[in-house]
């Protein structure tokens, strides 16, 4: 049984449809995408799961049920927009909201001081949170959003303002929850955090869910007949079967005419003695794929 | 522990502990004190305690006695010498020996001519002092009961026609109670409300409240903000109120009446009756307002408008104490925005029905129950709406958000 169900939800503000008709699954111990552009409904979709909103239509299952005031504790959120007491000790603000998700004080004292020792903020834990920078912020609600051990985690965007080192340590502290089990939902913009990280993903444009599906289905579906070739020499400027050839960064990507296969070209390079160092089916990344279901639905709108 | 109670503690330590509420708690006393201290100071230095000279050449006075000193007086009245001969007494004036004299005429008791001749140092004081001097020589020999009435004037009675209420003028505090309660209602009302406003408003801002209603339920945040939030108003009045007593201690007088004040329980139970409501309401009204305001500004000059009526009976003062029994004083006591001041004061100088009461108190419950049940649904409307008003039609549309 999947830890979330969303079956066909829909949500109206006045006249505008946030979100129409969506449905998916995650299931424990996955990382599951929640992508879209911005005012796609993302945000919406998120707030109805978390029983912020209810909507007009349609139903949610949050692990095995409807939400109620005991799974509250069992679920971990990141907003997008951030938000913590800006005016008392960083120590105090993560133990009281961690206290709020049903934490003994005297437990969530002690797991509060781990996580600030593991995220390098203990020596800041006295100082009032709005004398943190941004960066520093971001890492006490990612404190915020794990501290209680959340089955259920669901974060918006929690790699913005981050350096490479904490970004690294925070993809390692995802990819160890789902090893754990936990059940993760990741909202982002940033493609390439999301073919790192994701099993799964729902893109959703204008309220309605594009795709929904594993990373790789998702970019089978979308990948052209084309190859990408990694070469020492000059490749000839016409290639039998090839309508197109792209040169980005030293290697080229061919696209195949219709009715031409990659194995054929594959015979013709090793024929034609160049040293190839890479071959490969050229798959659309997640960047390209966004663009283009995003274009095509705003043109079909 | 129960989140409701987290979320008070948290609520009530967070504004307790800061340095703003110190200082508003601190600056009220000191204003206070330091506008005490100016007006003392400004009585302190045209005040002049030298000796005062009379010139009584024609005996008005038999046997002129000083007049006994009040105990523990800041300001002792000056002392009266006689004086047999205008020359002298300008000569001890120019001397310094006094700051002023006084001479009578001779027919001071048909005119009460007097004329003061005095130096560039005399006191504002010598006049009334000079009066007193003279009230007391001239009842001299009469019983002292006698002079205790004439000094101290009447203590007039007050009863209602059908004699089931009474107020004595000696009782004035009694009067006043009702008046200075509501006064401290207001005070308690405007304070609490203002944390309760600021709170909800602040956790818009800084988008702690997405976070905190994916942890505890709206019903429960509220409840524990708005407890809070009174008790906080209440520690500043308490605050208040103890160096008010701890300013008493030094100006004794006020303590007798203090002591001779009695107020019967039937007023304060319906001050009780109508405060807690009218403080539910309110409260709740801010909660409201605070999450459907997008910035603090915005929210407390709506606020203001909430707070206006709770106060417009303090206008009607005088016609509810002479015609407590008239429409105005009958309106404004069961019109639930205004029976907070006006009921408890009404029944200072009247005896309202009990049906009246029962029904204005019956309303004032309804209505902060209406109010609680409307503040929730804007709540859940508002808390995460930003830069967008919330309609009427959605506040009364069924199942908006949020349902716990």
């Amino acid at each position: 049984m999947p830890s979330i169900s969303v079956q066909n939800i829909t949500k109206k503000f006045a006249s505008q449809t946030a979100v129409d008709n969506v449905s998916f699954d995650v299931e424990a111990g996955e990382i599951f995408g929640l992508l879209g552009p911005n005012g796609a409904g993302k945000t919406t979709c998120i707030r109805i799961i978390l029983d912020i909103f209810k909507p007009d239509s349609g139903s949610v299952t949050l692990l095995g049920g409807p939400m109620n005031e005991e799974k509250k504790n069992k679920i971990g959120y990141l907003p997008e927009e951030r938000g913590l007491y800006q005016d008392i000790p960083l120590e105090r603000c993560l133990v009281y909201l961690a206290t709020l998700k049903g934490m003994d004080a005297s437990v969530a004292q002690e797991r509060v001081a781990n996580y600030l020792t593991r995220f390098d903020l203990i020596d800041w834990r006295k100082k009032k949170v709005k004398e943190l920078s941004k960066g520093m912020q971001q890492k006490a609600q990612l404190i915020t959003t794990l501290v209680h051990q959340p089955q259920v985690i669901i974060i918006d965007e929690p790699f913005s303002s981050l350096d490479p080192v904490n970004t690294q340590m925070v993809k390692d502290l995802l990819r160890e929850e789902r090893d754990a089990g936990k059940t993760i939902i990741m909202c982002t913009h940033q493609m390439h955090q999301v073919e790192e990280l994701c099993d799964r993903l729902v893109l959703i444009d204008q309220g309605k869910a594009m795709l929904y599906g594993t990373l790789h289905d998702v970019r089978q579906q979308f990948a052209k007949p084309a190859v990408t070739v990694s070469t020492q020499d000059k490749l000839p400027q016409s290639l039998p079967g090839v309508d197109n050839i792209q040169n980005e960064n030293g290697d080229y990507t061919l696209h195949l005419a219709p009715g031409k296969s990659p194995q054929d070209l594959l015979q013709f390079l090793v024929q034609a003695h160049l040293h190839i160092d890479k071959f490969e089916i050229a798959m659309p990344t997640l960047d390209e794929i966004f663009i283009e279901v995003v274009k095509k639905q705003g043109v079909s709108q | 522990m129960n989140k409701f109670w987290l979320v008070f503690a948290q609520e009530y330590k967070r504004h307790v502990l800061r340095k703003r509420f110190i200082f508003a708690a601190l600056s009220m006393p000191i204003f206070v004190g330091f506008i005490a201290l100016v007006g003392f100071l400004s009585v302190r230095l045209q005040y002049n305690s030298a000796p005062v000279g009379y010139l009584d050449s024609y005996s008005i006075l038999s046997n002129p006695q000083p007049v006994p000193a009040e105990k523990n007086s800041l300001l002792p009245a000056a002392d009266f010498v006689a004086y047999s001969s205008e020359t002298s007494a300008r000569s001890d004036l120019e001397a310094g020996k006094i700051q002023a004299y006084f001479v009578l005429s001779k027919d001071y008791l048909s005119s009460g001519e007097v004329t003061l001749v005095k130096g560039k140092k005399a006191g504002a004081n010598i006049t009334d002092d000079f009066g007193s001097f003279m009230s007391f020589n001239l009842l001299e020999g009469k019983p002292q009961n006698v002079i205790t009435r004439l000094t101290e004037g009447n203590n007039l009675i007050i009863r209602s026609a059908d004699g089931s209420r009474e107020l004595a003028a000696n009782n004035w505090l009694s009067i006043a109670m009702p008046f200075l309660a509501g006064i401290l209602f207001i005070i308690a009302v405007n304070i609490s409300g203002g944390y309760l406003l600021q709170a909800v408003v602040e956790e818009k801002e800084n988008r702690t409240m997405e976070i905190i209603i994916t942890s505890v339920s709206p019903s429960q945040l509220m409840a524990g903000k708005v407890l809070a939030d009174l008790l906080v108003g209440l520690t500043e009045l308490t605050i208040w109120i103890v160096f008010m007593l701890i300013a008493l201690r030094f100006v004794p007088q006020w303590v007798a009446i203090g002591q001779s004040t009695q107020l019967d329980a039937g007023s304060i139970l319906l001050m009780v009756g109508t405060f807690l409501p009218a403080f539910v309401m309110v409260a709740a009204a801010m909660g409201a307002i605070g999450a459907t305001a997008t910035e603090a500004r915005e929210a407390q000059q709506v606020a203001g408008l909430f707070t206006l009526p709770i106060v417009v009976p303090f206008w009607f003062t005088t016609a509810i104490m002479f015609n407590p029994n008239g429409a105005i004083s009958t309106g404004l006591s069961m019109f639930p925005l205004t029976a907070p001041i006006s009921l408890p004061l009404r029944a200072m100088f009247t005896n309202i029905p009990a049906w009246q009461i029962v029904l204005t108190i019956g309303l004032l419950f309804l209505l902060a129950g209406f109010t609680v049940w409307l503040a929730g649904r804007v709540f859940r409307i508002g808390m995460l709406r930003y830069g967008k008003k919330v309609s009427f039609r959605e506040v009364f549309r069924t199942q908006p958000v949020q349902g716990r």
